[in-house]
C-alpha cells in the first residue's frame, strides 16, 4: 500500500540484536528504514511547509466542527501530532488539505468519544464559546454565527466544507464517507434553515 | 436542462442554487437567464452565502506546533500479537450474543472483557483503519477483476463478488500477516472488508464511534471485520459477506 513490506525476525543492521523478533517496516526496496539527522530534517521541513499553509483551515474546519475555539485548538495539536507520525503516508503535498482535514475530522470525533461530552446549549456557554460567536460588531454576522452554531453538525460541517474550503461537492462527499446527493441534500437544507433564522431575526 | 436531459423546473432550480450557489451543476445558467423569479432568488442565495462565510471566518490564534517527537525505531516496529487464541470454530459465533464492545476508528475505545488477544487484533484494525482513510470513499468505479484477485487470490479464499461493488482492493498487513483490504460500496456509502483467514477471535467484536458502525466476526478458523458509517445497515452487509467468503487456508 504504502511501499512497505515486512520482515520478520533477525535483521541485518547494526541494532539487528534488539530487533530481533519483532516485526520491521521496511521500505519498499527491501532495506529497514532508518532515521537520520538529514532525514528527520527534511521530515520537519516538509511538515512545518505543509503546516504552515493549512493551518488557518485546520483550526476554522475544528472550531466549527466541535464549536469551540479551545477544544479546537486542543483537537488541531492532537491532529498535528498524529499527521507527524504518519507523514510518509501522505504521496503527495498536493493532497495534504484533504489529508489533514480528514485527520482533523477523526480527531475531532475521538476527542468527543473520549469526553462523551453533552450538546451545548446555545444559552449556556463556556466563556470561549460566547467569544466565538461575540468575535464580530456587525450584528448580522453576530447573528450569522449563532445559526451557523445552532445548525446540526451533519447541515454544518458540508457547508463549512464547500463555503470555507471551497471544496467541491465530490471532495465533501469523500471526506465525510457519503454520497454526492447526500451533501447535495444537507447544503440545502442547510441555507434554507440559515435562510429561515436569519429572517426571522431581522422580523424580530 | 440538467444533468439528466430534464428541463428544469423551478423547484428543481432552486433546490439546486441552494446547494450550490456558484452554479456549477448543469442547466442552472439557462434557467435562471429565462425566470426572473429565479435569478433573483439566486442573488438571494449568493448574498446569503457571503455572509456565511464572513461568518465562518473566525480569528485563528497562533500556530502552537506541538512537541514532535522524533521518528524511531519504535514508529517502524509493530509487535507481534501475545497470545494466540485457541481454535474456534464456526457457525459457534452465531449463537454468542456480543458481550463486549470496542469504540472504533475516529474515536473509538476498547472496553471490553474478551481476550487480549480480541483486543489486540480490534486495535491492530482500528489503526490499519486509521492509517488508510483513503481507501474510504464514495465511487461507483469498481477495482478490474485482476486487481481483485491478486488480493483475494487462492492461497486465501474466495469471496463472492456480488456481495457489493468493490471499489478498494489491496493486501494489507495485520498482525504481521498479509490480508485483503476491501472496500464495498454500501446502501449510505463506503464499507469496510478486512478478511482475516488466520485471525480468530472468540466472539463478535462491535467496533461504534461517532461516526463508524461495525464488527469483527468469527469466520471459520478466522475473522472478518465489517466496519462502515454509523447509518449503514452493517447487519445485511454481515450476512452477505459471511455467506460470499470462503477460506483456503
Amino acid at each position: 500500500m504504502l511501499g512497505f513490506s515486512l520482515y520478520f525476525g533477525r535483521v541485518s543492521t547494526p541494532d539487528s540484536q534488539k530487533l530481533e523478533g519483532r516485526v520491521i517496516i521496511a521500505q519498499g526496496d527491501g532495506s529497514p528504514r532508518m532515521s537520520s539527522d538529514n532525514a528527520d530534517l527534511k521530515r520537519r521541513q516538509r511538515f512545518d511547509r505543509v503546516v504552515g499553509v493549512l493551518h488557518r483551515d485546520l483550526y476554522r474546519y475544528a472550531a466549527w466542527l466541535c464549536r469551540d475555539p479551545g477544544i479546537a485548538e486542543e483537537v488541531v495539536q492532537e491532529a498535528l501530532l498524529r499527521a507527524w507520525k504518519s507523514l510518509d503516508a501522505l504521496r503527495e503535498d498536493g493532497a495534504a488539505k484533504s489529508w489533514l482535514l480528514t485527520i482533523v475530522r477523526r480527531e475531532n470525533a475521538r476527542y468527543f468519544e473520549r469526553k462523551r461530552l453533552e450538546t451545548v446549549d446555545i444559552d449556556s456557554l463556556t466563556p470561549s464559546q460566547s467569544a466565538m460567536l461575540a468575535e464580530s460588531e456587525d450584528p448580522n454576522l453576530a447573528e450569522m454565527r449563532q445559526a451557523m452554531y445552532r445548525l446540526e453538525d451533519d447541515y454544518r460541517e458540508p457547508l463549512v466544507l464547500q463555503v470555507l474550503m471551497g471544496h467541491s461537492t465530490k471532495e465533501i462527499a469523500e471526506l465525510m464517507g457519503i454520497k454526492t446527493g447526500a451533501v447535495l441534500t444537507r447544503l440545502h437544507r442547510a441555507r434554507i434553515k440559515l435562510k429561515e433564522e436569519v429572517e426571522k431575526a431581522a422580523a424580530a | 436542462m440538467n444533468a439528466s436531459g430534464k428541463i428544469m423546473n423551478c423547484e428543481d432550480y432552486r433546490e439546486a442554487i441552494a446547494a450550490d450557489p456558484s452554479e456549477s451543476f448543469e442547466g442552472g445558467a439557462g434557467h435562471a437567464a429565462a425566470c426572473e423569479s429565479c435569478s433573483a432568488y439566486r442573488a438571494e442565495m449568493r448574498a446569503l452565502d457571503e455572509t456565511i462565510a464572513k461568518a465562518l471566518a473566525i480569528k485563528v490564534p497562533e500556530l502552537k506546533v506541538p512537541d514532535l517527537p522524533p521518528i524511531g525505531e519504535d514508529d517502524n516496529v509493530v509487535k507481534l500479537p501475545v497470545n494466540r487464541p485457541s481454535r474456534f470454530s464456526t457457525p459457534a459465533w452465531l449463537g454468542i450474543a456480543a458481550s463486549f464492545a470496542l469504540a472504533a476508528i475516529i474515536g473509538i475505545q476498547f472496553s471490553g472483557n474478551g481476550p487480549d488477544s480480541d483486543r489486540l487484533l480490534a486495535e491492530e484494525v482500528l489503526a490499519h483503519m486509521d492509517h488508510e482513510p483513503w481507501a474510504v470513499t464514495v465511487t461507483d468505479v469498481s477495482v478490474s477483476d485482476a486487481q481483485f484477485e491478486r488480493v483475494v487470490h487462492a492461497g486465501i479464499g474466495t469471496m463472492d463478488r456480488d456481495v457489493g461493488l468493490v471499489s478498494y482492493a489491496q493486501s494489507c498487513i495485520i498482525n504481521g500477516r498479509t490480508i485483503p483490504h476491501l472496500v464495498i460500496q454500501g446502501r449510505d456509502g463506503p464499507v469496510t472488508l478486512l478478511l482475516m483467514p488466520e485471525e480468530m477471535i472468540s466472539a463478535p467484536v462491535e467496533l461504534s464511534g461517532e461516526s463508524v458502525n461495525g464488527i469483527i466476526l468469527p469466520h471459520g478458523d478466522g475473522s472478518i471485520a465489517i466496519i462502515g458509517e454509523r447509518e449503514e445497515g452493517i447487519q445485511e452487509i454481515e450476512e452477505r459477506v459471511v455467506d460470499a467468503v470462503e477460506w483456503s487456508i
